[in-house]
């Protein structure tokens, strides 16, 4: 335990440096700043209150959905995750934290984990901020946990796929931007079966077991794809994904050349 | 008793018939030695395959063929080795943003050490870097560099260290310090690797070497007898007397002299015979009336050994 937690604390403060916490900061809260930008530009409509609620409902839905699920949390966890075990390769470190009487396993789990912590730190921030935004213009906050239950859920998918894709390619930040724009969500897009594998996905799955009905209601099939409703699902998902991702770093760890 | 020089009679690390090779690219072919307690001296050229034999021996790198046994275990076989494996990478291998003693006190909880504050402070102030420790490593000299590796390396206590090229970048004062720091280790039982190009200081440390030249298991033993083997390279010896000229010409009747030069040293002999030499010169000198001031083999030094080594490939 207490190397997993040192290996977790020093690979935070190694990867998460000033200027890239601030970068991916602002990122995170685009989708945010976006969604109270539209409301300014709509405050001055004289429609009626409750075309102007659903108007700012269905804003919010396509903000989650087209924008804060499916770019702003890949994006950020993407970035984040592919540098814990990259930098170590990048930086020649590796010798020093595996040449350890560590289980690879822990490594692994350790990597994982900082990967999430890290990563939602920023995307949480941004979900928070959404689901803030989202109360002042839909009042209510009946989104706000969801948000920020989905946000964990996705980051904690894709923290699990990046981070073994970090150890394995030079050019990960670039093969994982073609996995999320052009697998999950062109070909995603499509096909149900790939849809189901899709972490933003199951992250708005989880979300929308959580939100009141309407938001599963108004969904757009694209952005649930074959995947039922319901956070416990979706947990399971992303903690299964994250056993297998800490047993594949494992993996690569023991059999791999380590040296370069 | 063993009888390759290249094996120690009790080894703490073996390395049986070990190659490695990177697609087309041959880093070390058909090697085997092994090392027991004290400090053995890995040398050979650049690109010789020296750092990609010690992270074979660390675990880190795989052979492609034959084996490493660290007391026994493949290493990667079981990580609880790691406990007796200190290792000082060639590369930098430092996480720029922690300082010193956090860089340290992370490879003492790393390797599971009790109380890793403690362990790490004694560490630092091994290597003579207390008084830098709360620094952030990114700042330091490639002198402080190597010494926060090699505190990183010591401070779980482990029986084997490898080090490779552990004195790099540092100054003589901070050599003289690591190297008396190794001495004292060997001292103490410990089974130590160290690679390094720096001859002269690899003699001061010891006198058992393997040599490494393009992939393959050169020579290995103590220096003298490694030269000693090399009968197929005479002998230089330099003599200072004072009628050179009349024991040059006395000398180059004996056979067993190939050759004798003259310069403001003295005579400079080439014999393939040493120890004939040796018996006769004593008498050459009386028949001659010479005065004998020095009589001393020239290239038994680690350098020229080495030099000889390299130049046969």
């Amino acid at each position: 335990m207490n190397a997993f937690l040192a290996i977790t604390n020093v690979t935070i403060r190694q990867t998460l440096r000033p200027k890239r916490a601030i970068g991916l900061g602002l990122l995170s809260v685009s989708a945010a700043l976006t969604y109270l930008l539209t409301a300014l530009g709509s405050s001055a409509s004289t429609a009626s209150v409750e075309y102007n609620q659903q108007q700012a409902f269905d804003i919010f839905l396509g903000i989650t959905v087209g924008t804060f699920m499916n770019i702003v949390v890949p994006v950020v966890t993407l970035i984040i995750a592919t540098s814990v075990l990259g930098d170590e390769r990048r930086d020649n470190t590796m010798s020093f934290l595996v040449l350890r009487p560590i289980s690879r396993f822990t490594i692994g789990g350790a990597k994982v984990a900082a990967a999430f912590m890290e990563s939602f730190a920023l995307t949480g921030v941004g979900a928070a901020a959404l689901g803030i935004v989202a109360a002042i213009r839909i009042d209510t906050f009946d989104y706000f946990v969801p948000l920020l239950v989905g946000t964990a859920v996705a980051t904690a998918a894709y923290s699990a796929i990046f981070v073994p894709l970090g150890y394995l390619l030079k050019r990960a930040t670039l093969i994982g931007l073609t996995y999320v724009f052009i697998w999950e969500n062109g070909i995603g897009g499509v096909v149900p079966a790939v849809a189901g594998l899709s972490p933003w996905r199951i992250g708005v799955s989880a979300m929308a077991g959580m939100a009141p009905d309407r938001f599963l209601v108004e969904l757009p099939q694209f952005a649930i794809g074959s995947l039922t409703a319901g956070a416990g699902g979706a947990i399971v998902k992303a903690t299964v994904l994250i056993i297998v991702a800490a047993a594949a770093v494992a993996a690569i760890l023991q059999r791999r050349d380590l040296a370069t | 008793m063993t009888s390759s020089p290249a094996l120690v009679a009790d080894p703490t690390v073996e390395v049986a018939a070990v190659s490695k090779w990177f697609g087309q690219k041959v880093a070390v072919s058909d090697v085997t030695c092994s090392f027991g307690q004290g400090l053995t001296g890995l040398l050979g050229p650049n690109g010789a395959g020296k750092t990609t034999l010690l992270r074979m021996l660390t675990g880190l790198t795989l052979p492609s063929q034959g084996k490493v046994l660290v007391k026994g275990q493949q290493p990667r076989a079981n990580v609880e080795r790691y406990k007796e494996i200190g290792f000082v990478p060639e590369e930098s291998a430092l996480y720029n943003t922690l300082t010193g003693r956090d860089y340290i006190t992370y490879a003492a909880r790393l390797s599971g050490v009790t109380n890793p504050g403690q362990a790490a402070s004694q560490a630092l102030e091994e290597v003579g870097l207390t008084a830098d420790a709360d620094r952030a490593v990114g700042g330091f000299s490639k002198g402080m560099r190597q010494r926060t590796k090699v505190a990183a390396a010591l401070v779980h206590d482990p029986e084997i260290l490898i080090l490779d090229e552990p004195l790099n970048g540092t100054d003589p004062v901070q050599r003289a310090h690591l190297i008396s720091l190794f001495r004292a280790l060997t001292e103490r039982g410990n089974t130590i690797i160290v690679s390094s190009h720096v001859l002269q200081e690899v003699e001061r440390m010891t006198d058992r070497v393997i040599a490494i030249v393009d992939g393959k298991l050169a020579a290995a033993g103590d220096i003298a007898a490694i030269r000693r083997a090399m009968s197929d390279i005479p002998y230089r010896v330099v003599i200072e007397c004072d009628k050179t000229r009349q024991l040059g010409a006395a000398l180059l009747s004996h056979t067993g002299v190939d050759s004798v030069t003259i310069d403001d040293r003295g005579l400079h002999i080439e014999t393939s015979d040493l120890a004939g030499l040796g018996s006769i010169i004593a008498g050459l000198a009386i028949e001659h009336d010479v005065r004998l001031s020095r009589f001393a083999p020239e290239d038994e030094s680690l350098e020229s050994v080495f030099r000889y080594l390299v130049g046969r490939r």
